[in-house]
């Protein structure tokens, strides 16, 4: 059982070495992502993937369990606006925030797109959607 | 201005942010479900709230339960109650050792609390302005660099509104799909979920296309 303190420990360390790391690779940088998405320059498609490799790697040397995941109905249109969205604005959830601290201060105007997009979502969801568990925060 | 970090250091980085959060906690991370927790906290702390009383009836009861097996010799250890799991039905965790290559057990299911993803979202911040800061990178600035100028649009109105429209299909869709680039591109994918698989390549499919169509057509 991990303690409340373990775990605001690990997620401050994790957001520290996430944005540093991030920023380094570039994606917080307009021009590489296209890039990257262009198949102009592989080197943060690399990384990405590599990171991937490693992972899968690592989690099944270490026996790490499996979590259980079924493809609702939200998993793919969800995916396209994402993918969508990720390629106009160069923002994952977690870019606009580093793209800040890059000091790019037009990303501000997408991180109040991603929060209404994401309390947009958990609305639709209760009034037209009905999905159940797996998205829109259920 | 340094030059971004070759492909291995940042697949190296990325890993073990992931592999390091996921061992420490026991949970996989996402930013976008960290955000979605953090916009919806009311809702969330009362959902959190709720399950600290559960967790206090469950330690009641197995304090009971120990008392009774003292009392009447009981073989201790005995399980006595599944654990409690946040908003879904859990399987029970099966008594004997799980065969090879099956999952070792069941999935903490209880969210990181939420502190602690206001926590990973103000620290992402930080992170990255150190990186920017160091590397000689950082310079406050009101436009997105030559690449979105070039790209999507110089015209600083429409700069604001593509930002905007990309960043709610963004938070939007991430949330429909249940994940983003790191709950299900590293975590997901990393667990070989075939929901992250599907979820990954669709993205990043998409993103592709739109992306080429920008470059080559728009």
């Amino acid at each position: 059982m991990r303690t409340r303190g373990a775990i605001l420990l690990a997620n401050i360390i994790t957001g520290l070495a996430l944005g540093y790391t991030v920023t380094n690779i570039g994606f917080g940088d307009y021009t590489e992502l296209n890039r990257m998405f262009t198949f102009q320059d592989l080197r943060m498609f690399f990384s990405f993937a590599g990171a991937v490799g490693i992972i899968v790697c690592a989690f099944a040397l270490l026996r790490v369990r499996r979590t259980p995941g079924r493809i609702h109905a939200g998993v793919v249109p969800g995916a396209v606006l994402f993918g969508t969205g990720w390629a106009i604005s160069g923002g994952c959830p977690a870019i606009p925030i580093i793209q800040v601290a890059s000091g790019y201060l037009p990303a501000l105007v997408t991180i109040v797109g991603v929060i209404v997009g994401i309390r947009m979502c958990r609305w639709a969801n209760a009034r037209y959607f009905h999905l159940d568990r797996g998205s829109c925060g259920l | 201005m340094s030059t971004y970090w070759p492909w291995w250091a940042g697949a190296v980085g990325l890993a073990l942010v992931t592999i390091n959060y996921t061992l420490t906690t026991d949970r996989s991370f996402g930013v976008s479900s960290a955000w979605d927790r953090v916009l919806h906290w009311r809702r969330e702390r009362q959902l959190e709230q709720m399950d600290d009383e559960f967790t206090d009836d469950q330690a009641l009861a197995d304090a009971l339960a120990a008392a009774t097996a003292e009392h009447f010799g009981t073989a201790p250890g005995t399980p006595t109650m599944p654990p409690v799991s946040h908003g879904e039905s859990q399987p029970l965790v099966p008594d004997v050792e799980p065969t090879a290559g099956e999952n070792s057990s069941v999935t903490n299911t209880r969210p990181a609390p939420l502190v602690t993803q206001a926590a990973l979202l103000v620290s992402i911040f930080l992170g990255g302005l150190i990186a920017a800061t160091t590397s000689g990178r950082f310079r406050l600035r009101f436009d997105m660099g030559a690449g979105f100028r070039d790209l999507v649009t110089a015209d600083p109105t429409a700069m604001i509104a593509t930002l905007f429209v990309g960043g709610v299909l963004v938070g939007f869709g991430t949330r429909l799909a249940g994940g983003c680039s790191s709950g299900h591109g590293l975590s997901g994918c990393g667990r070989l979920r075939p929901v992250s698989i599907v979820a990954t390549a669709v993205f990043f499919g998409t993103a592709v296309a739109v992306s080429f169509l920008l470059w080559k057509v728009i």
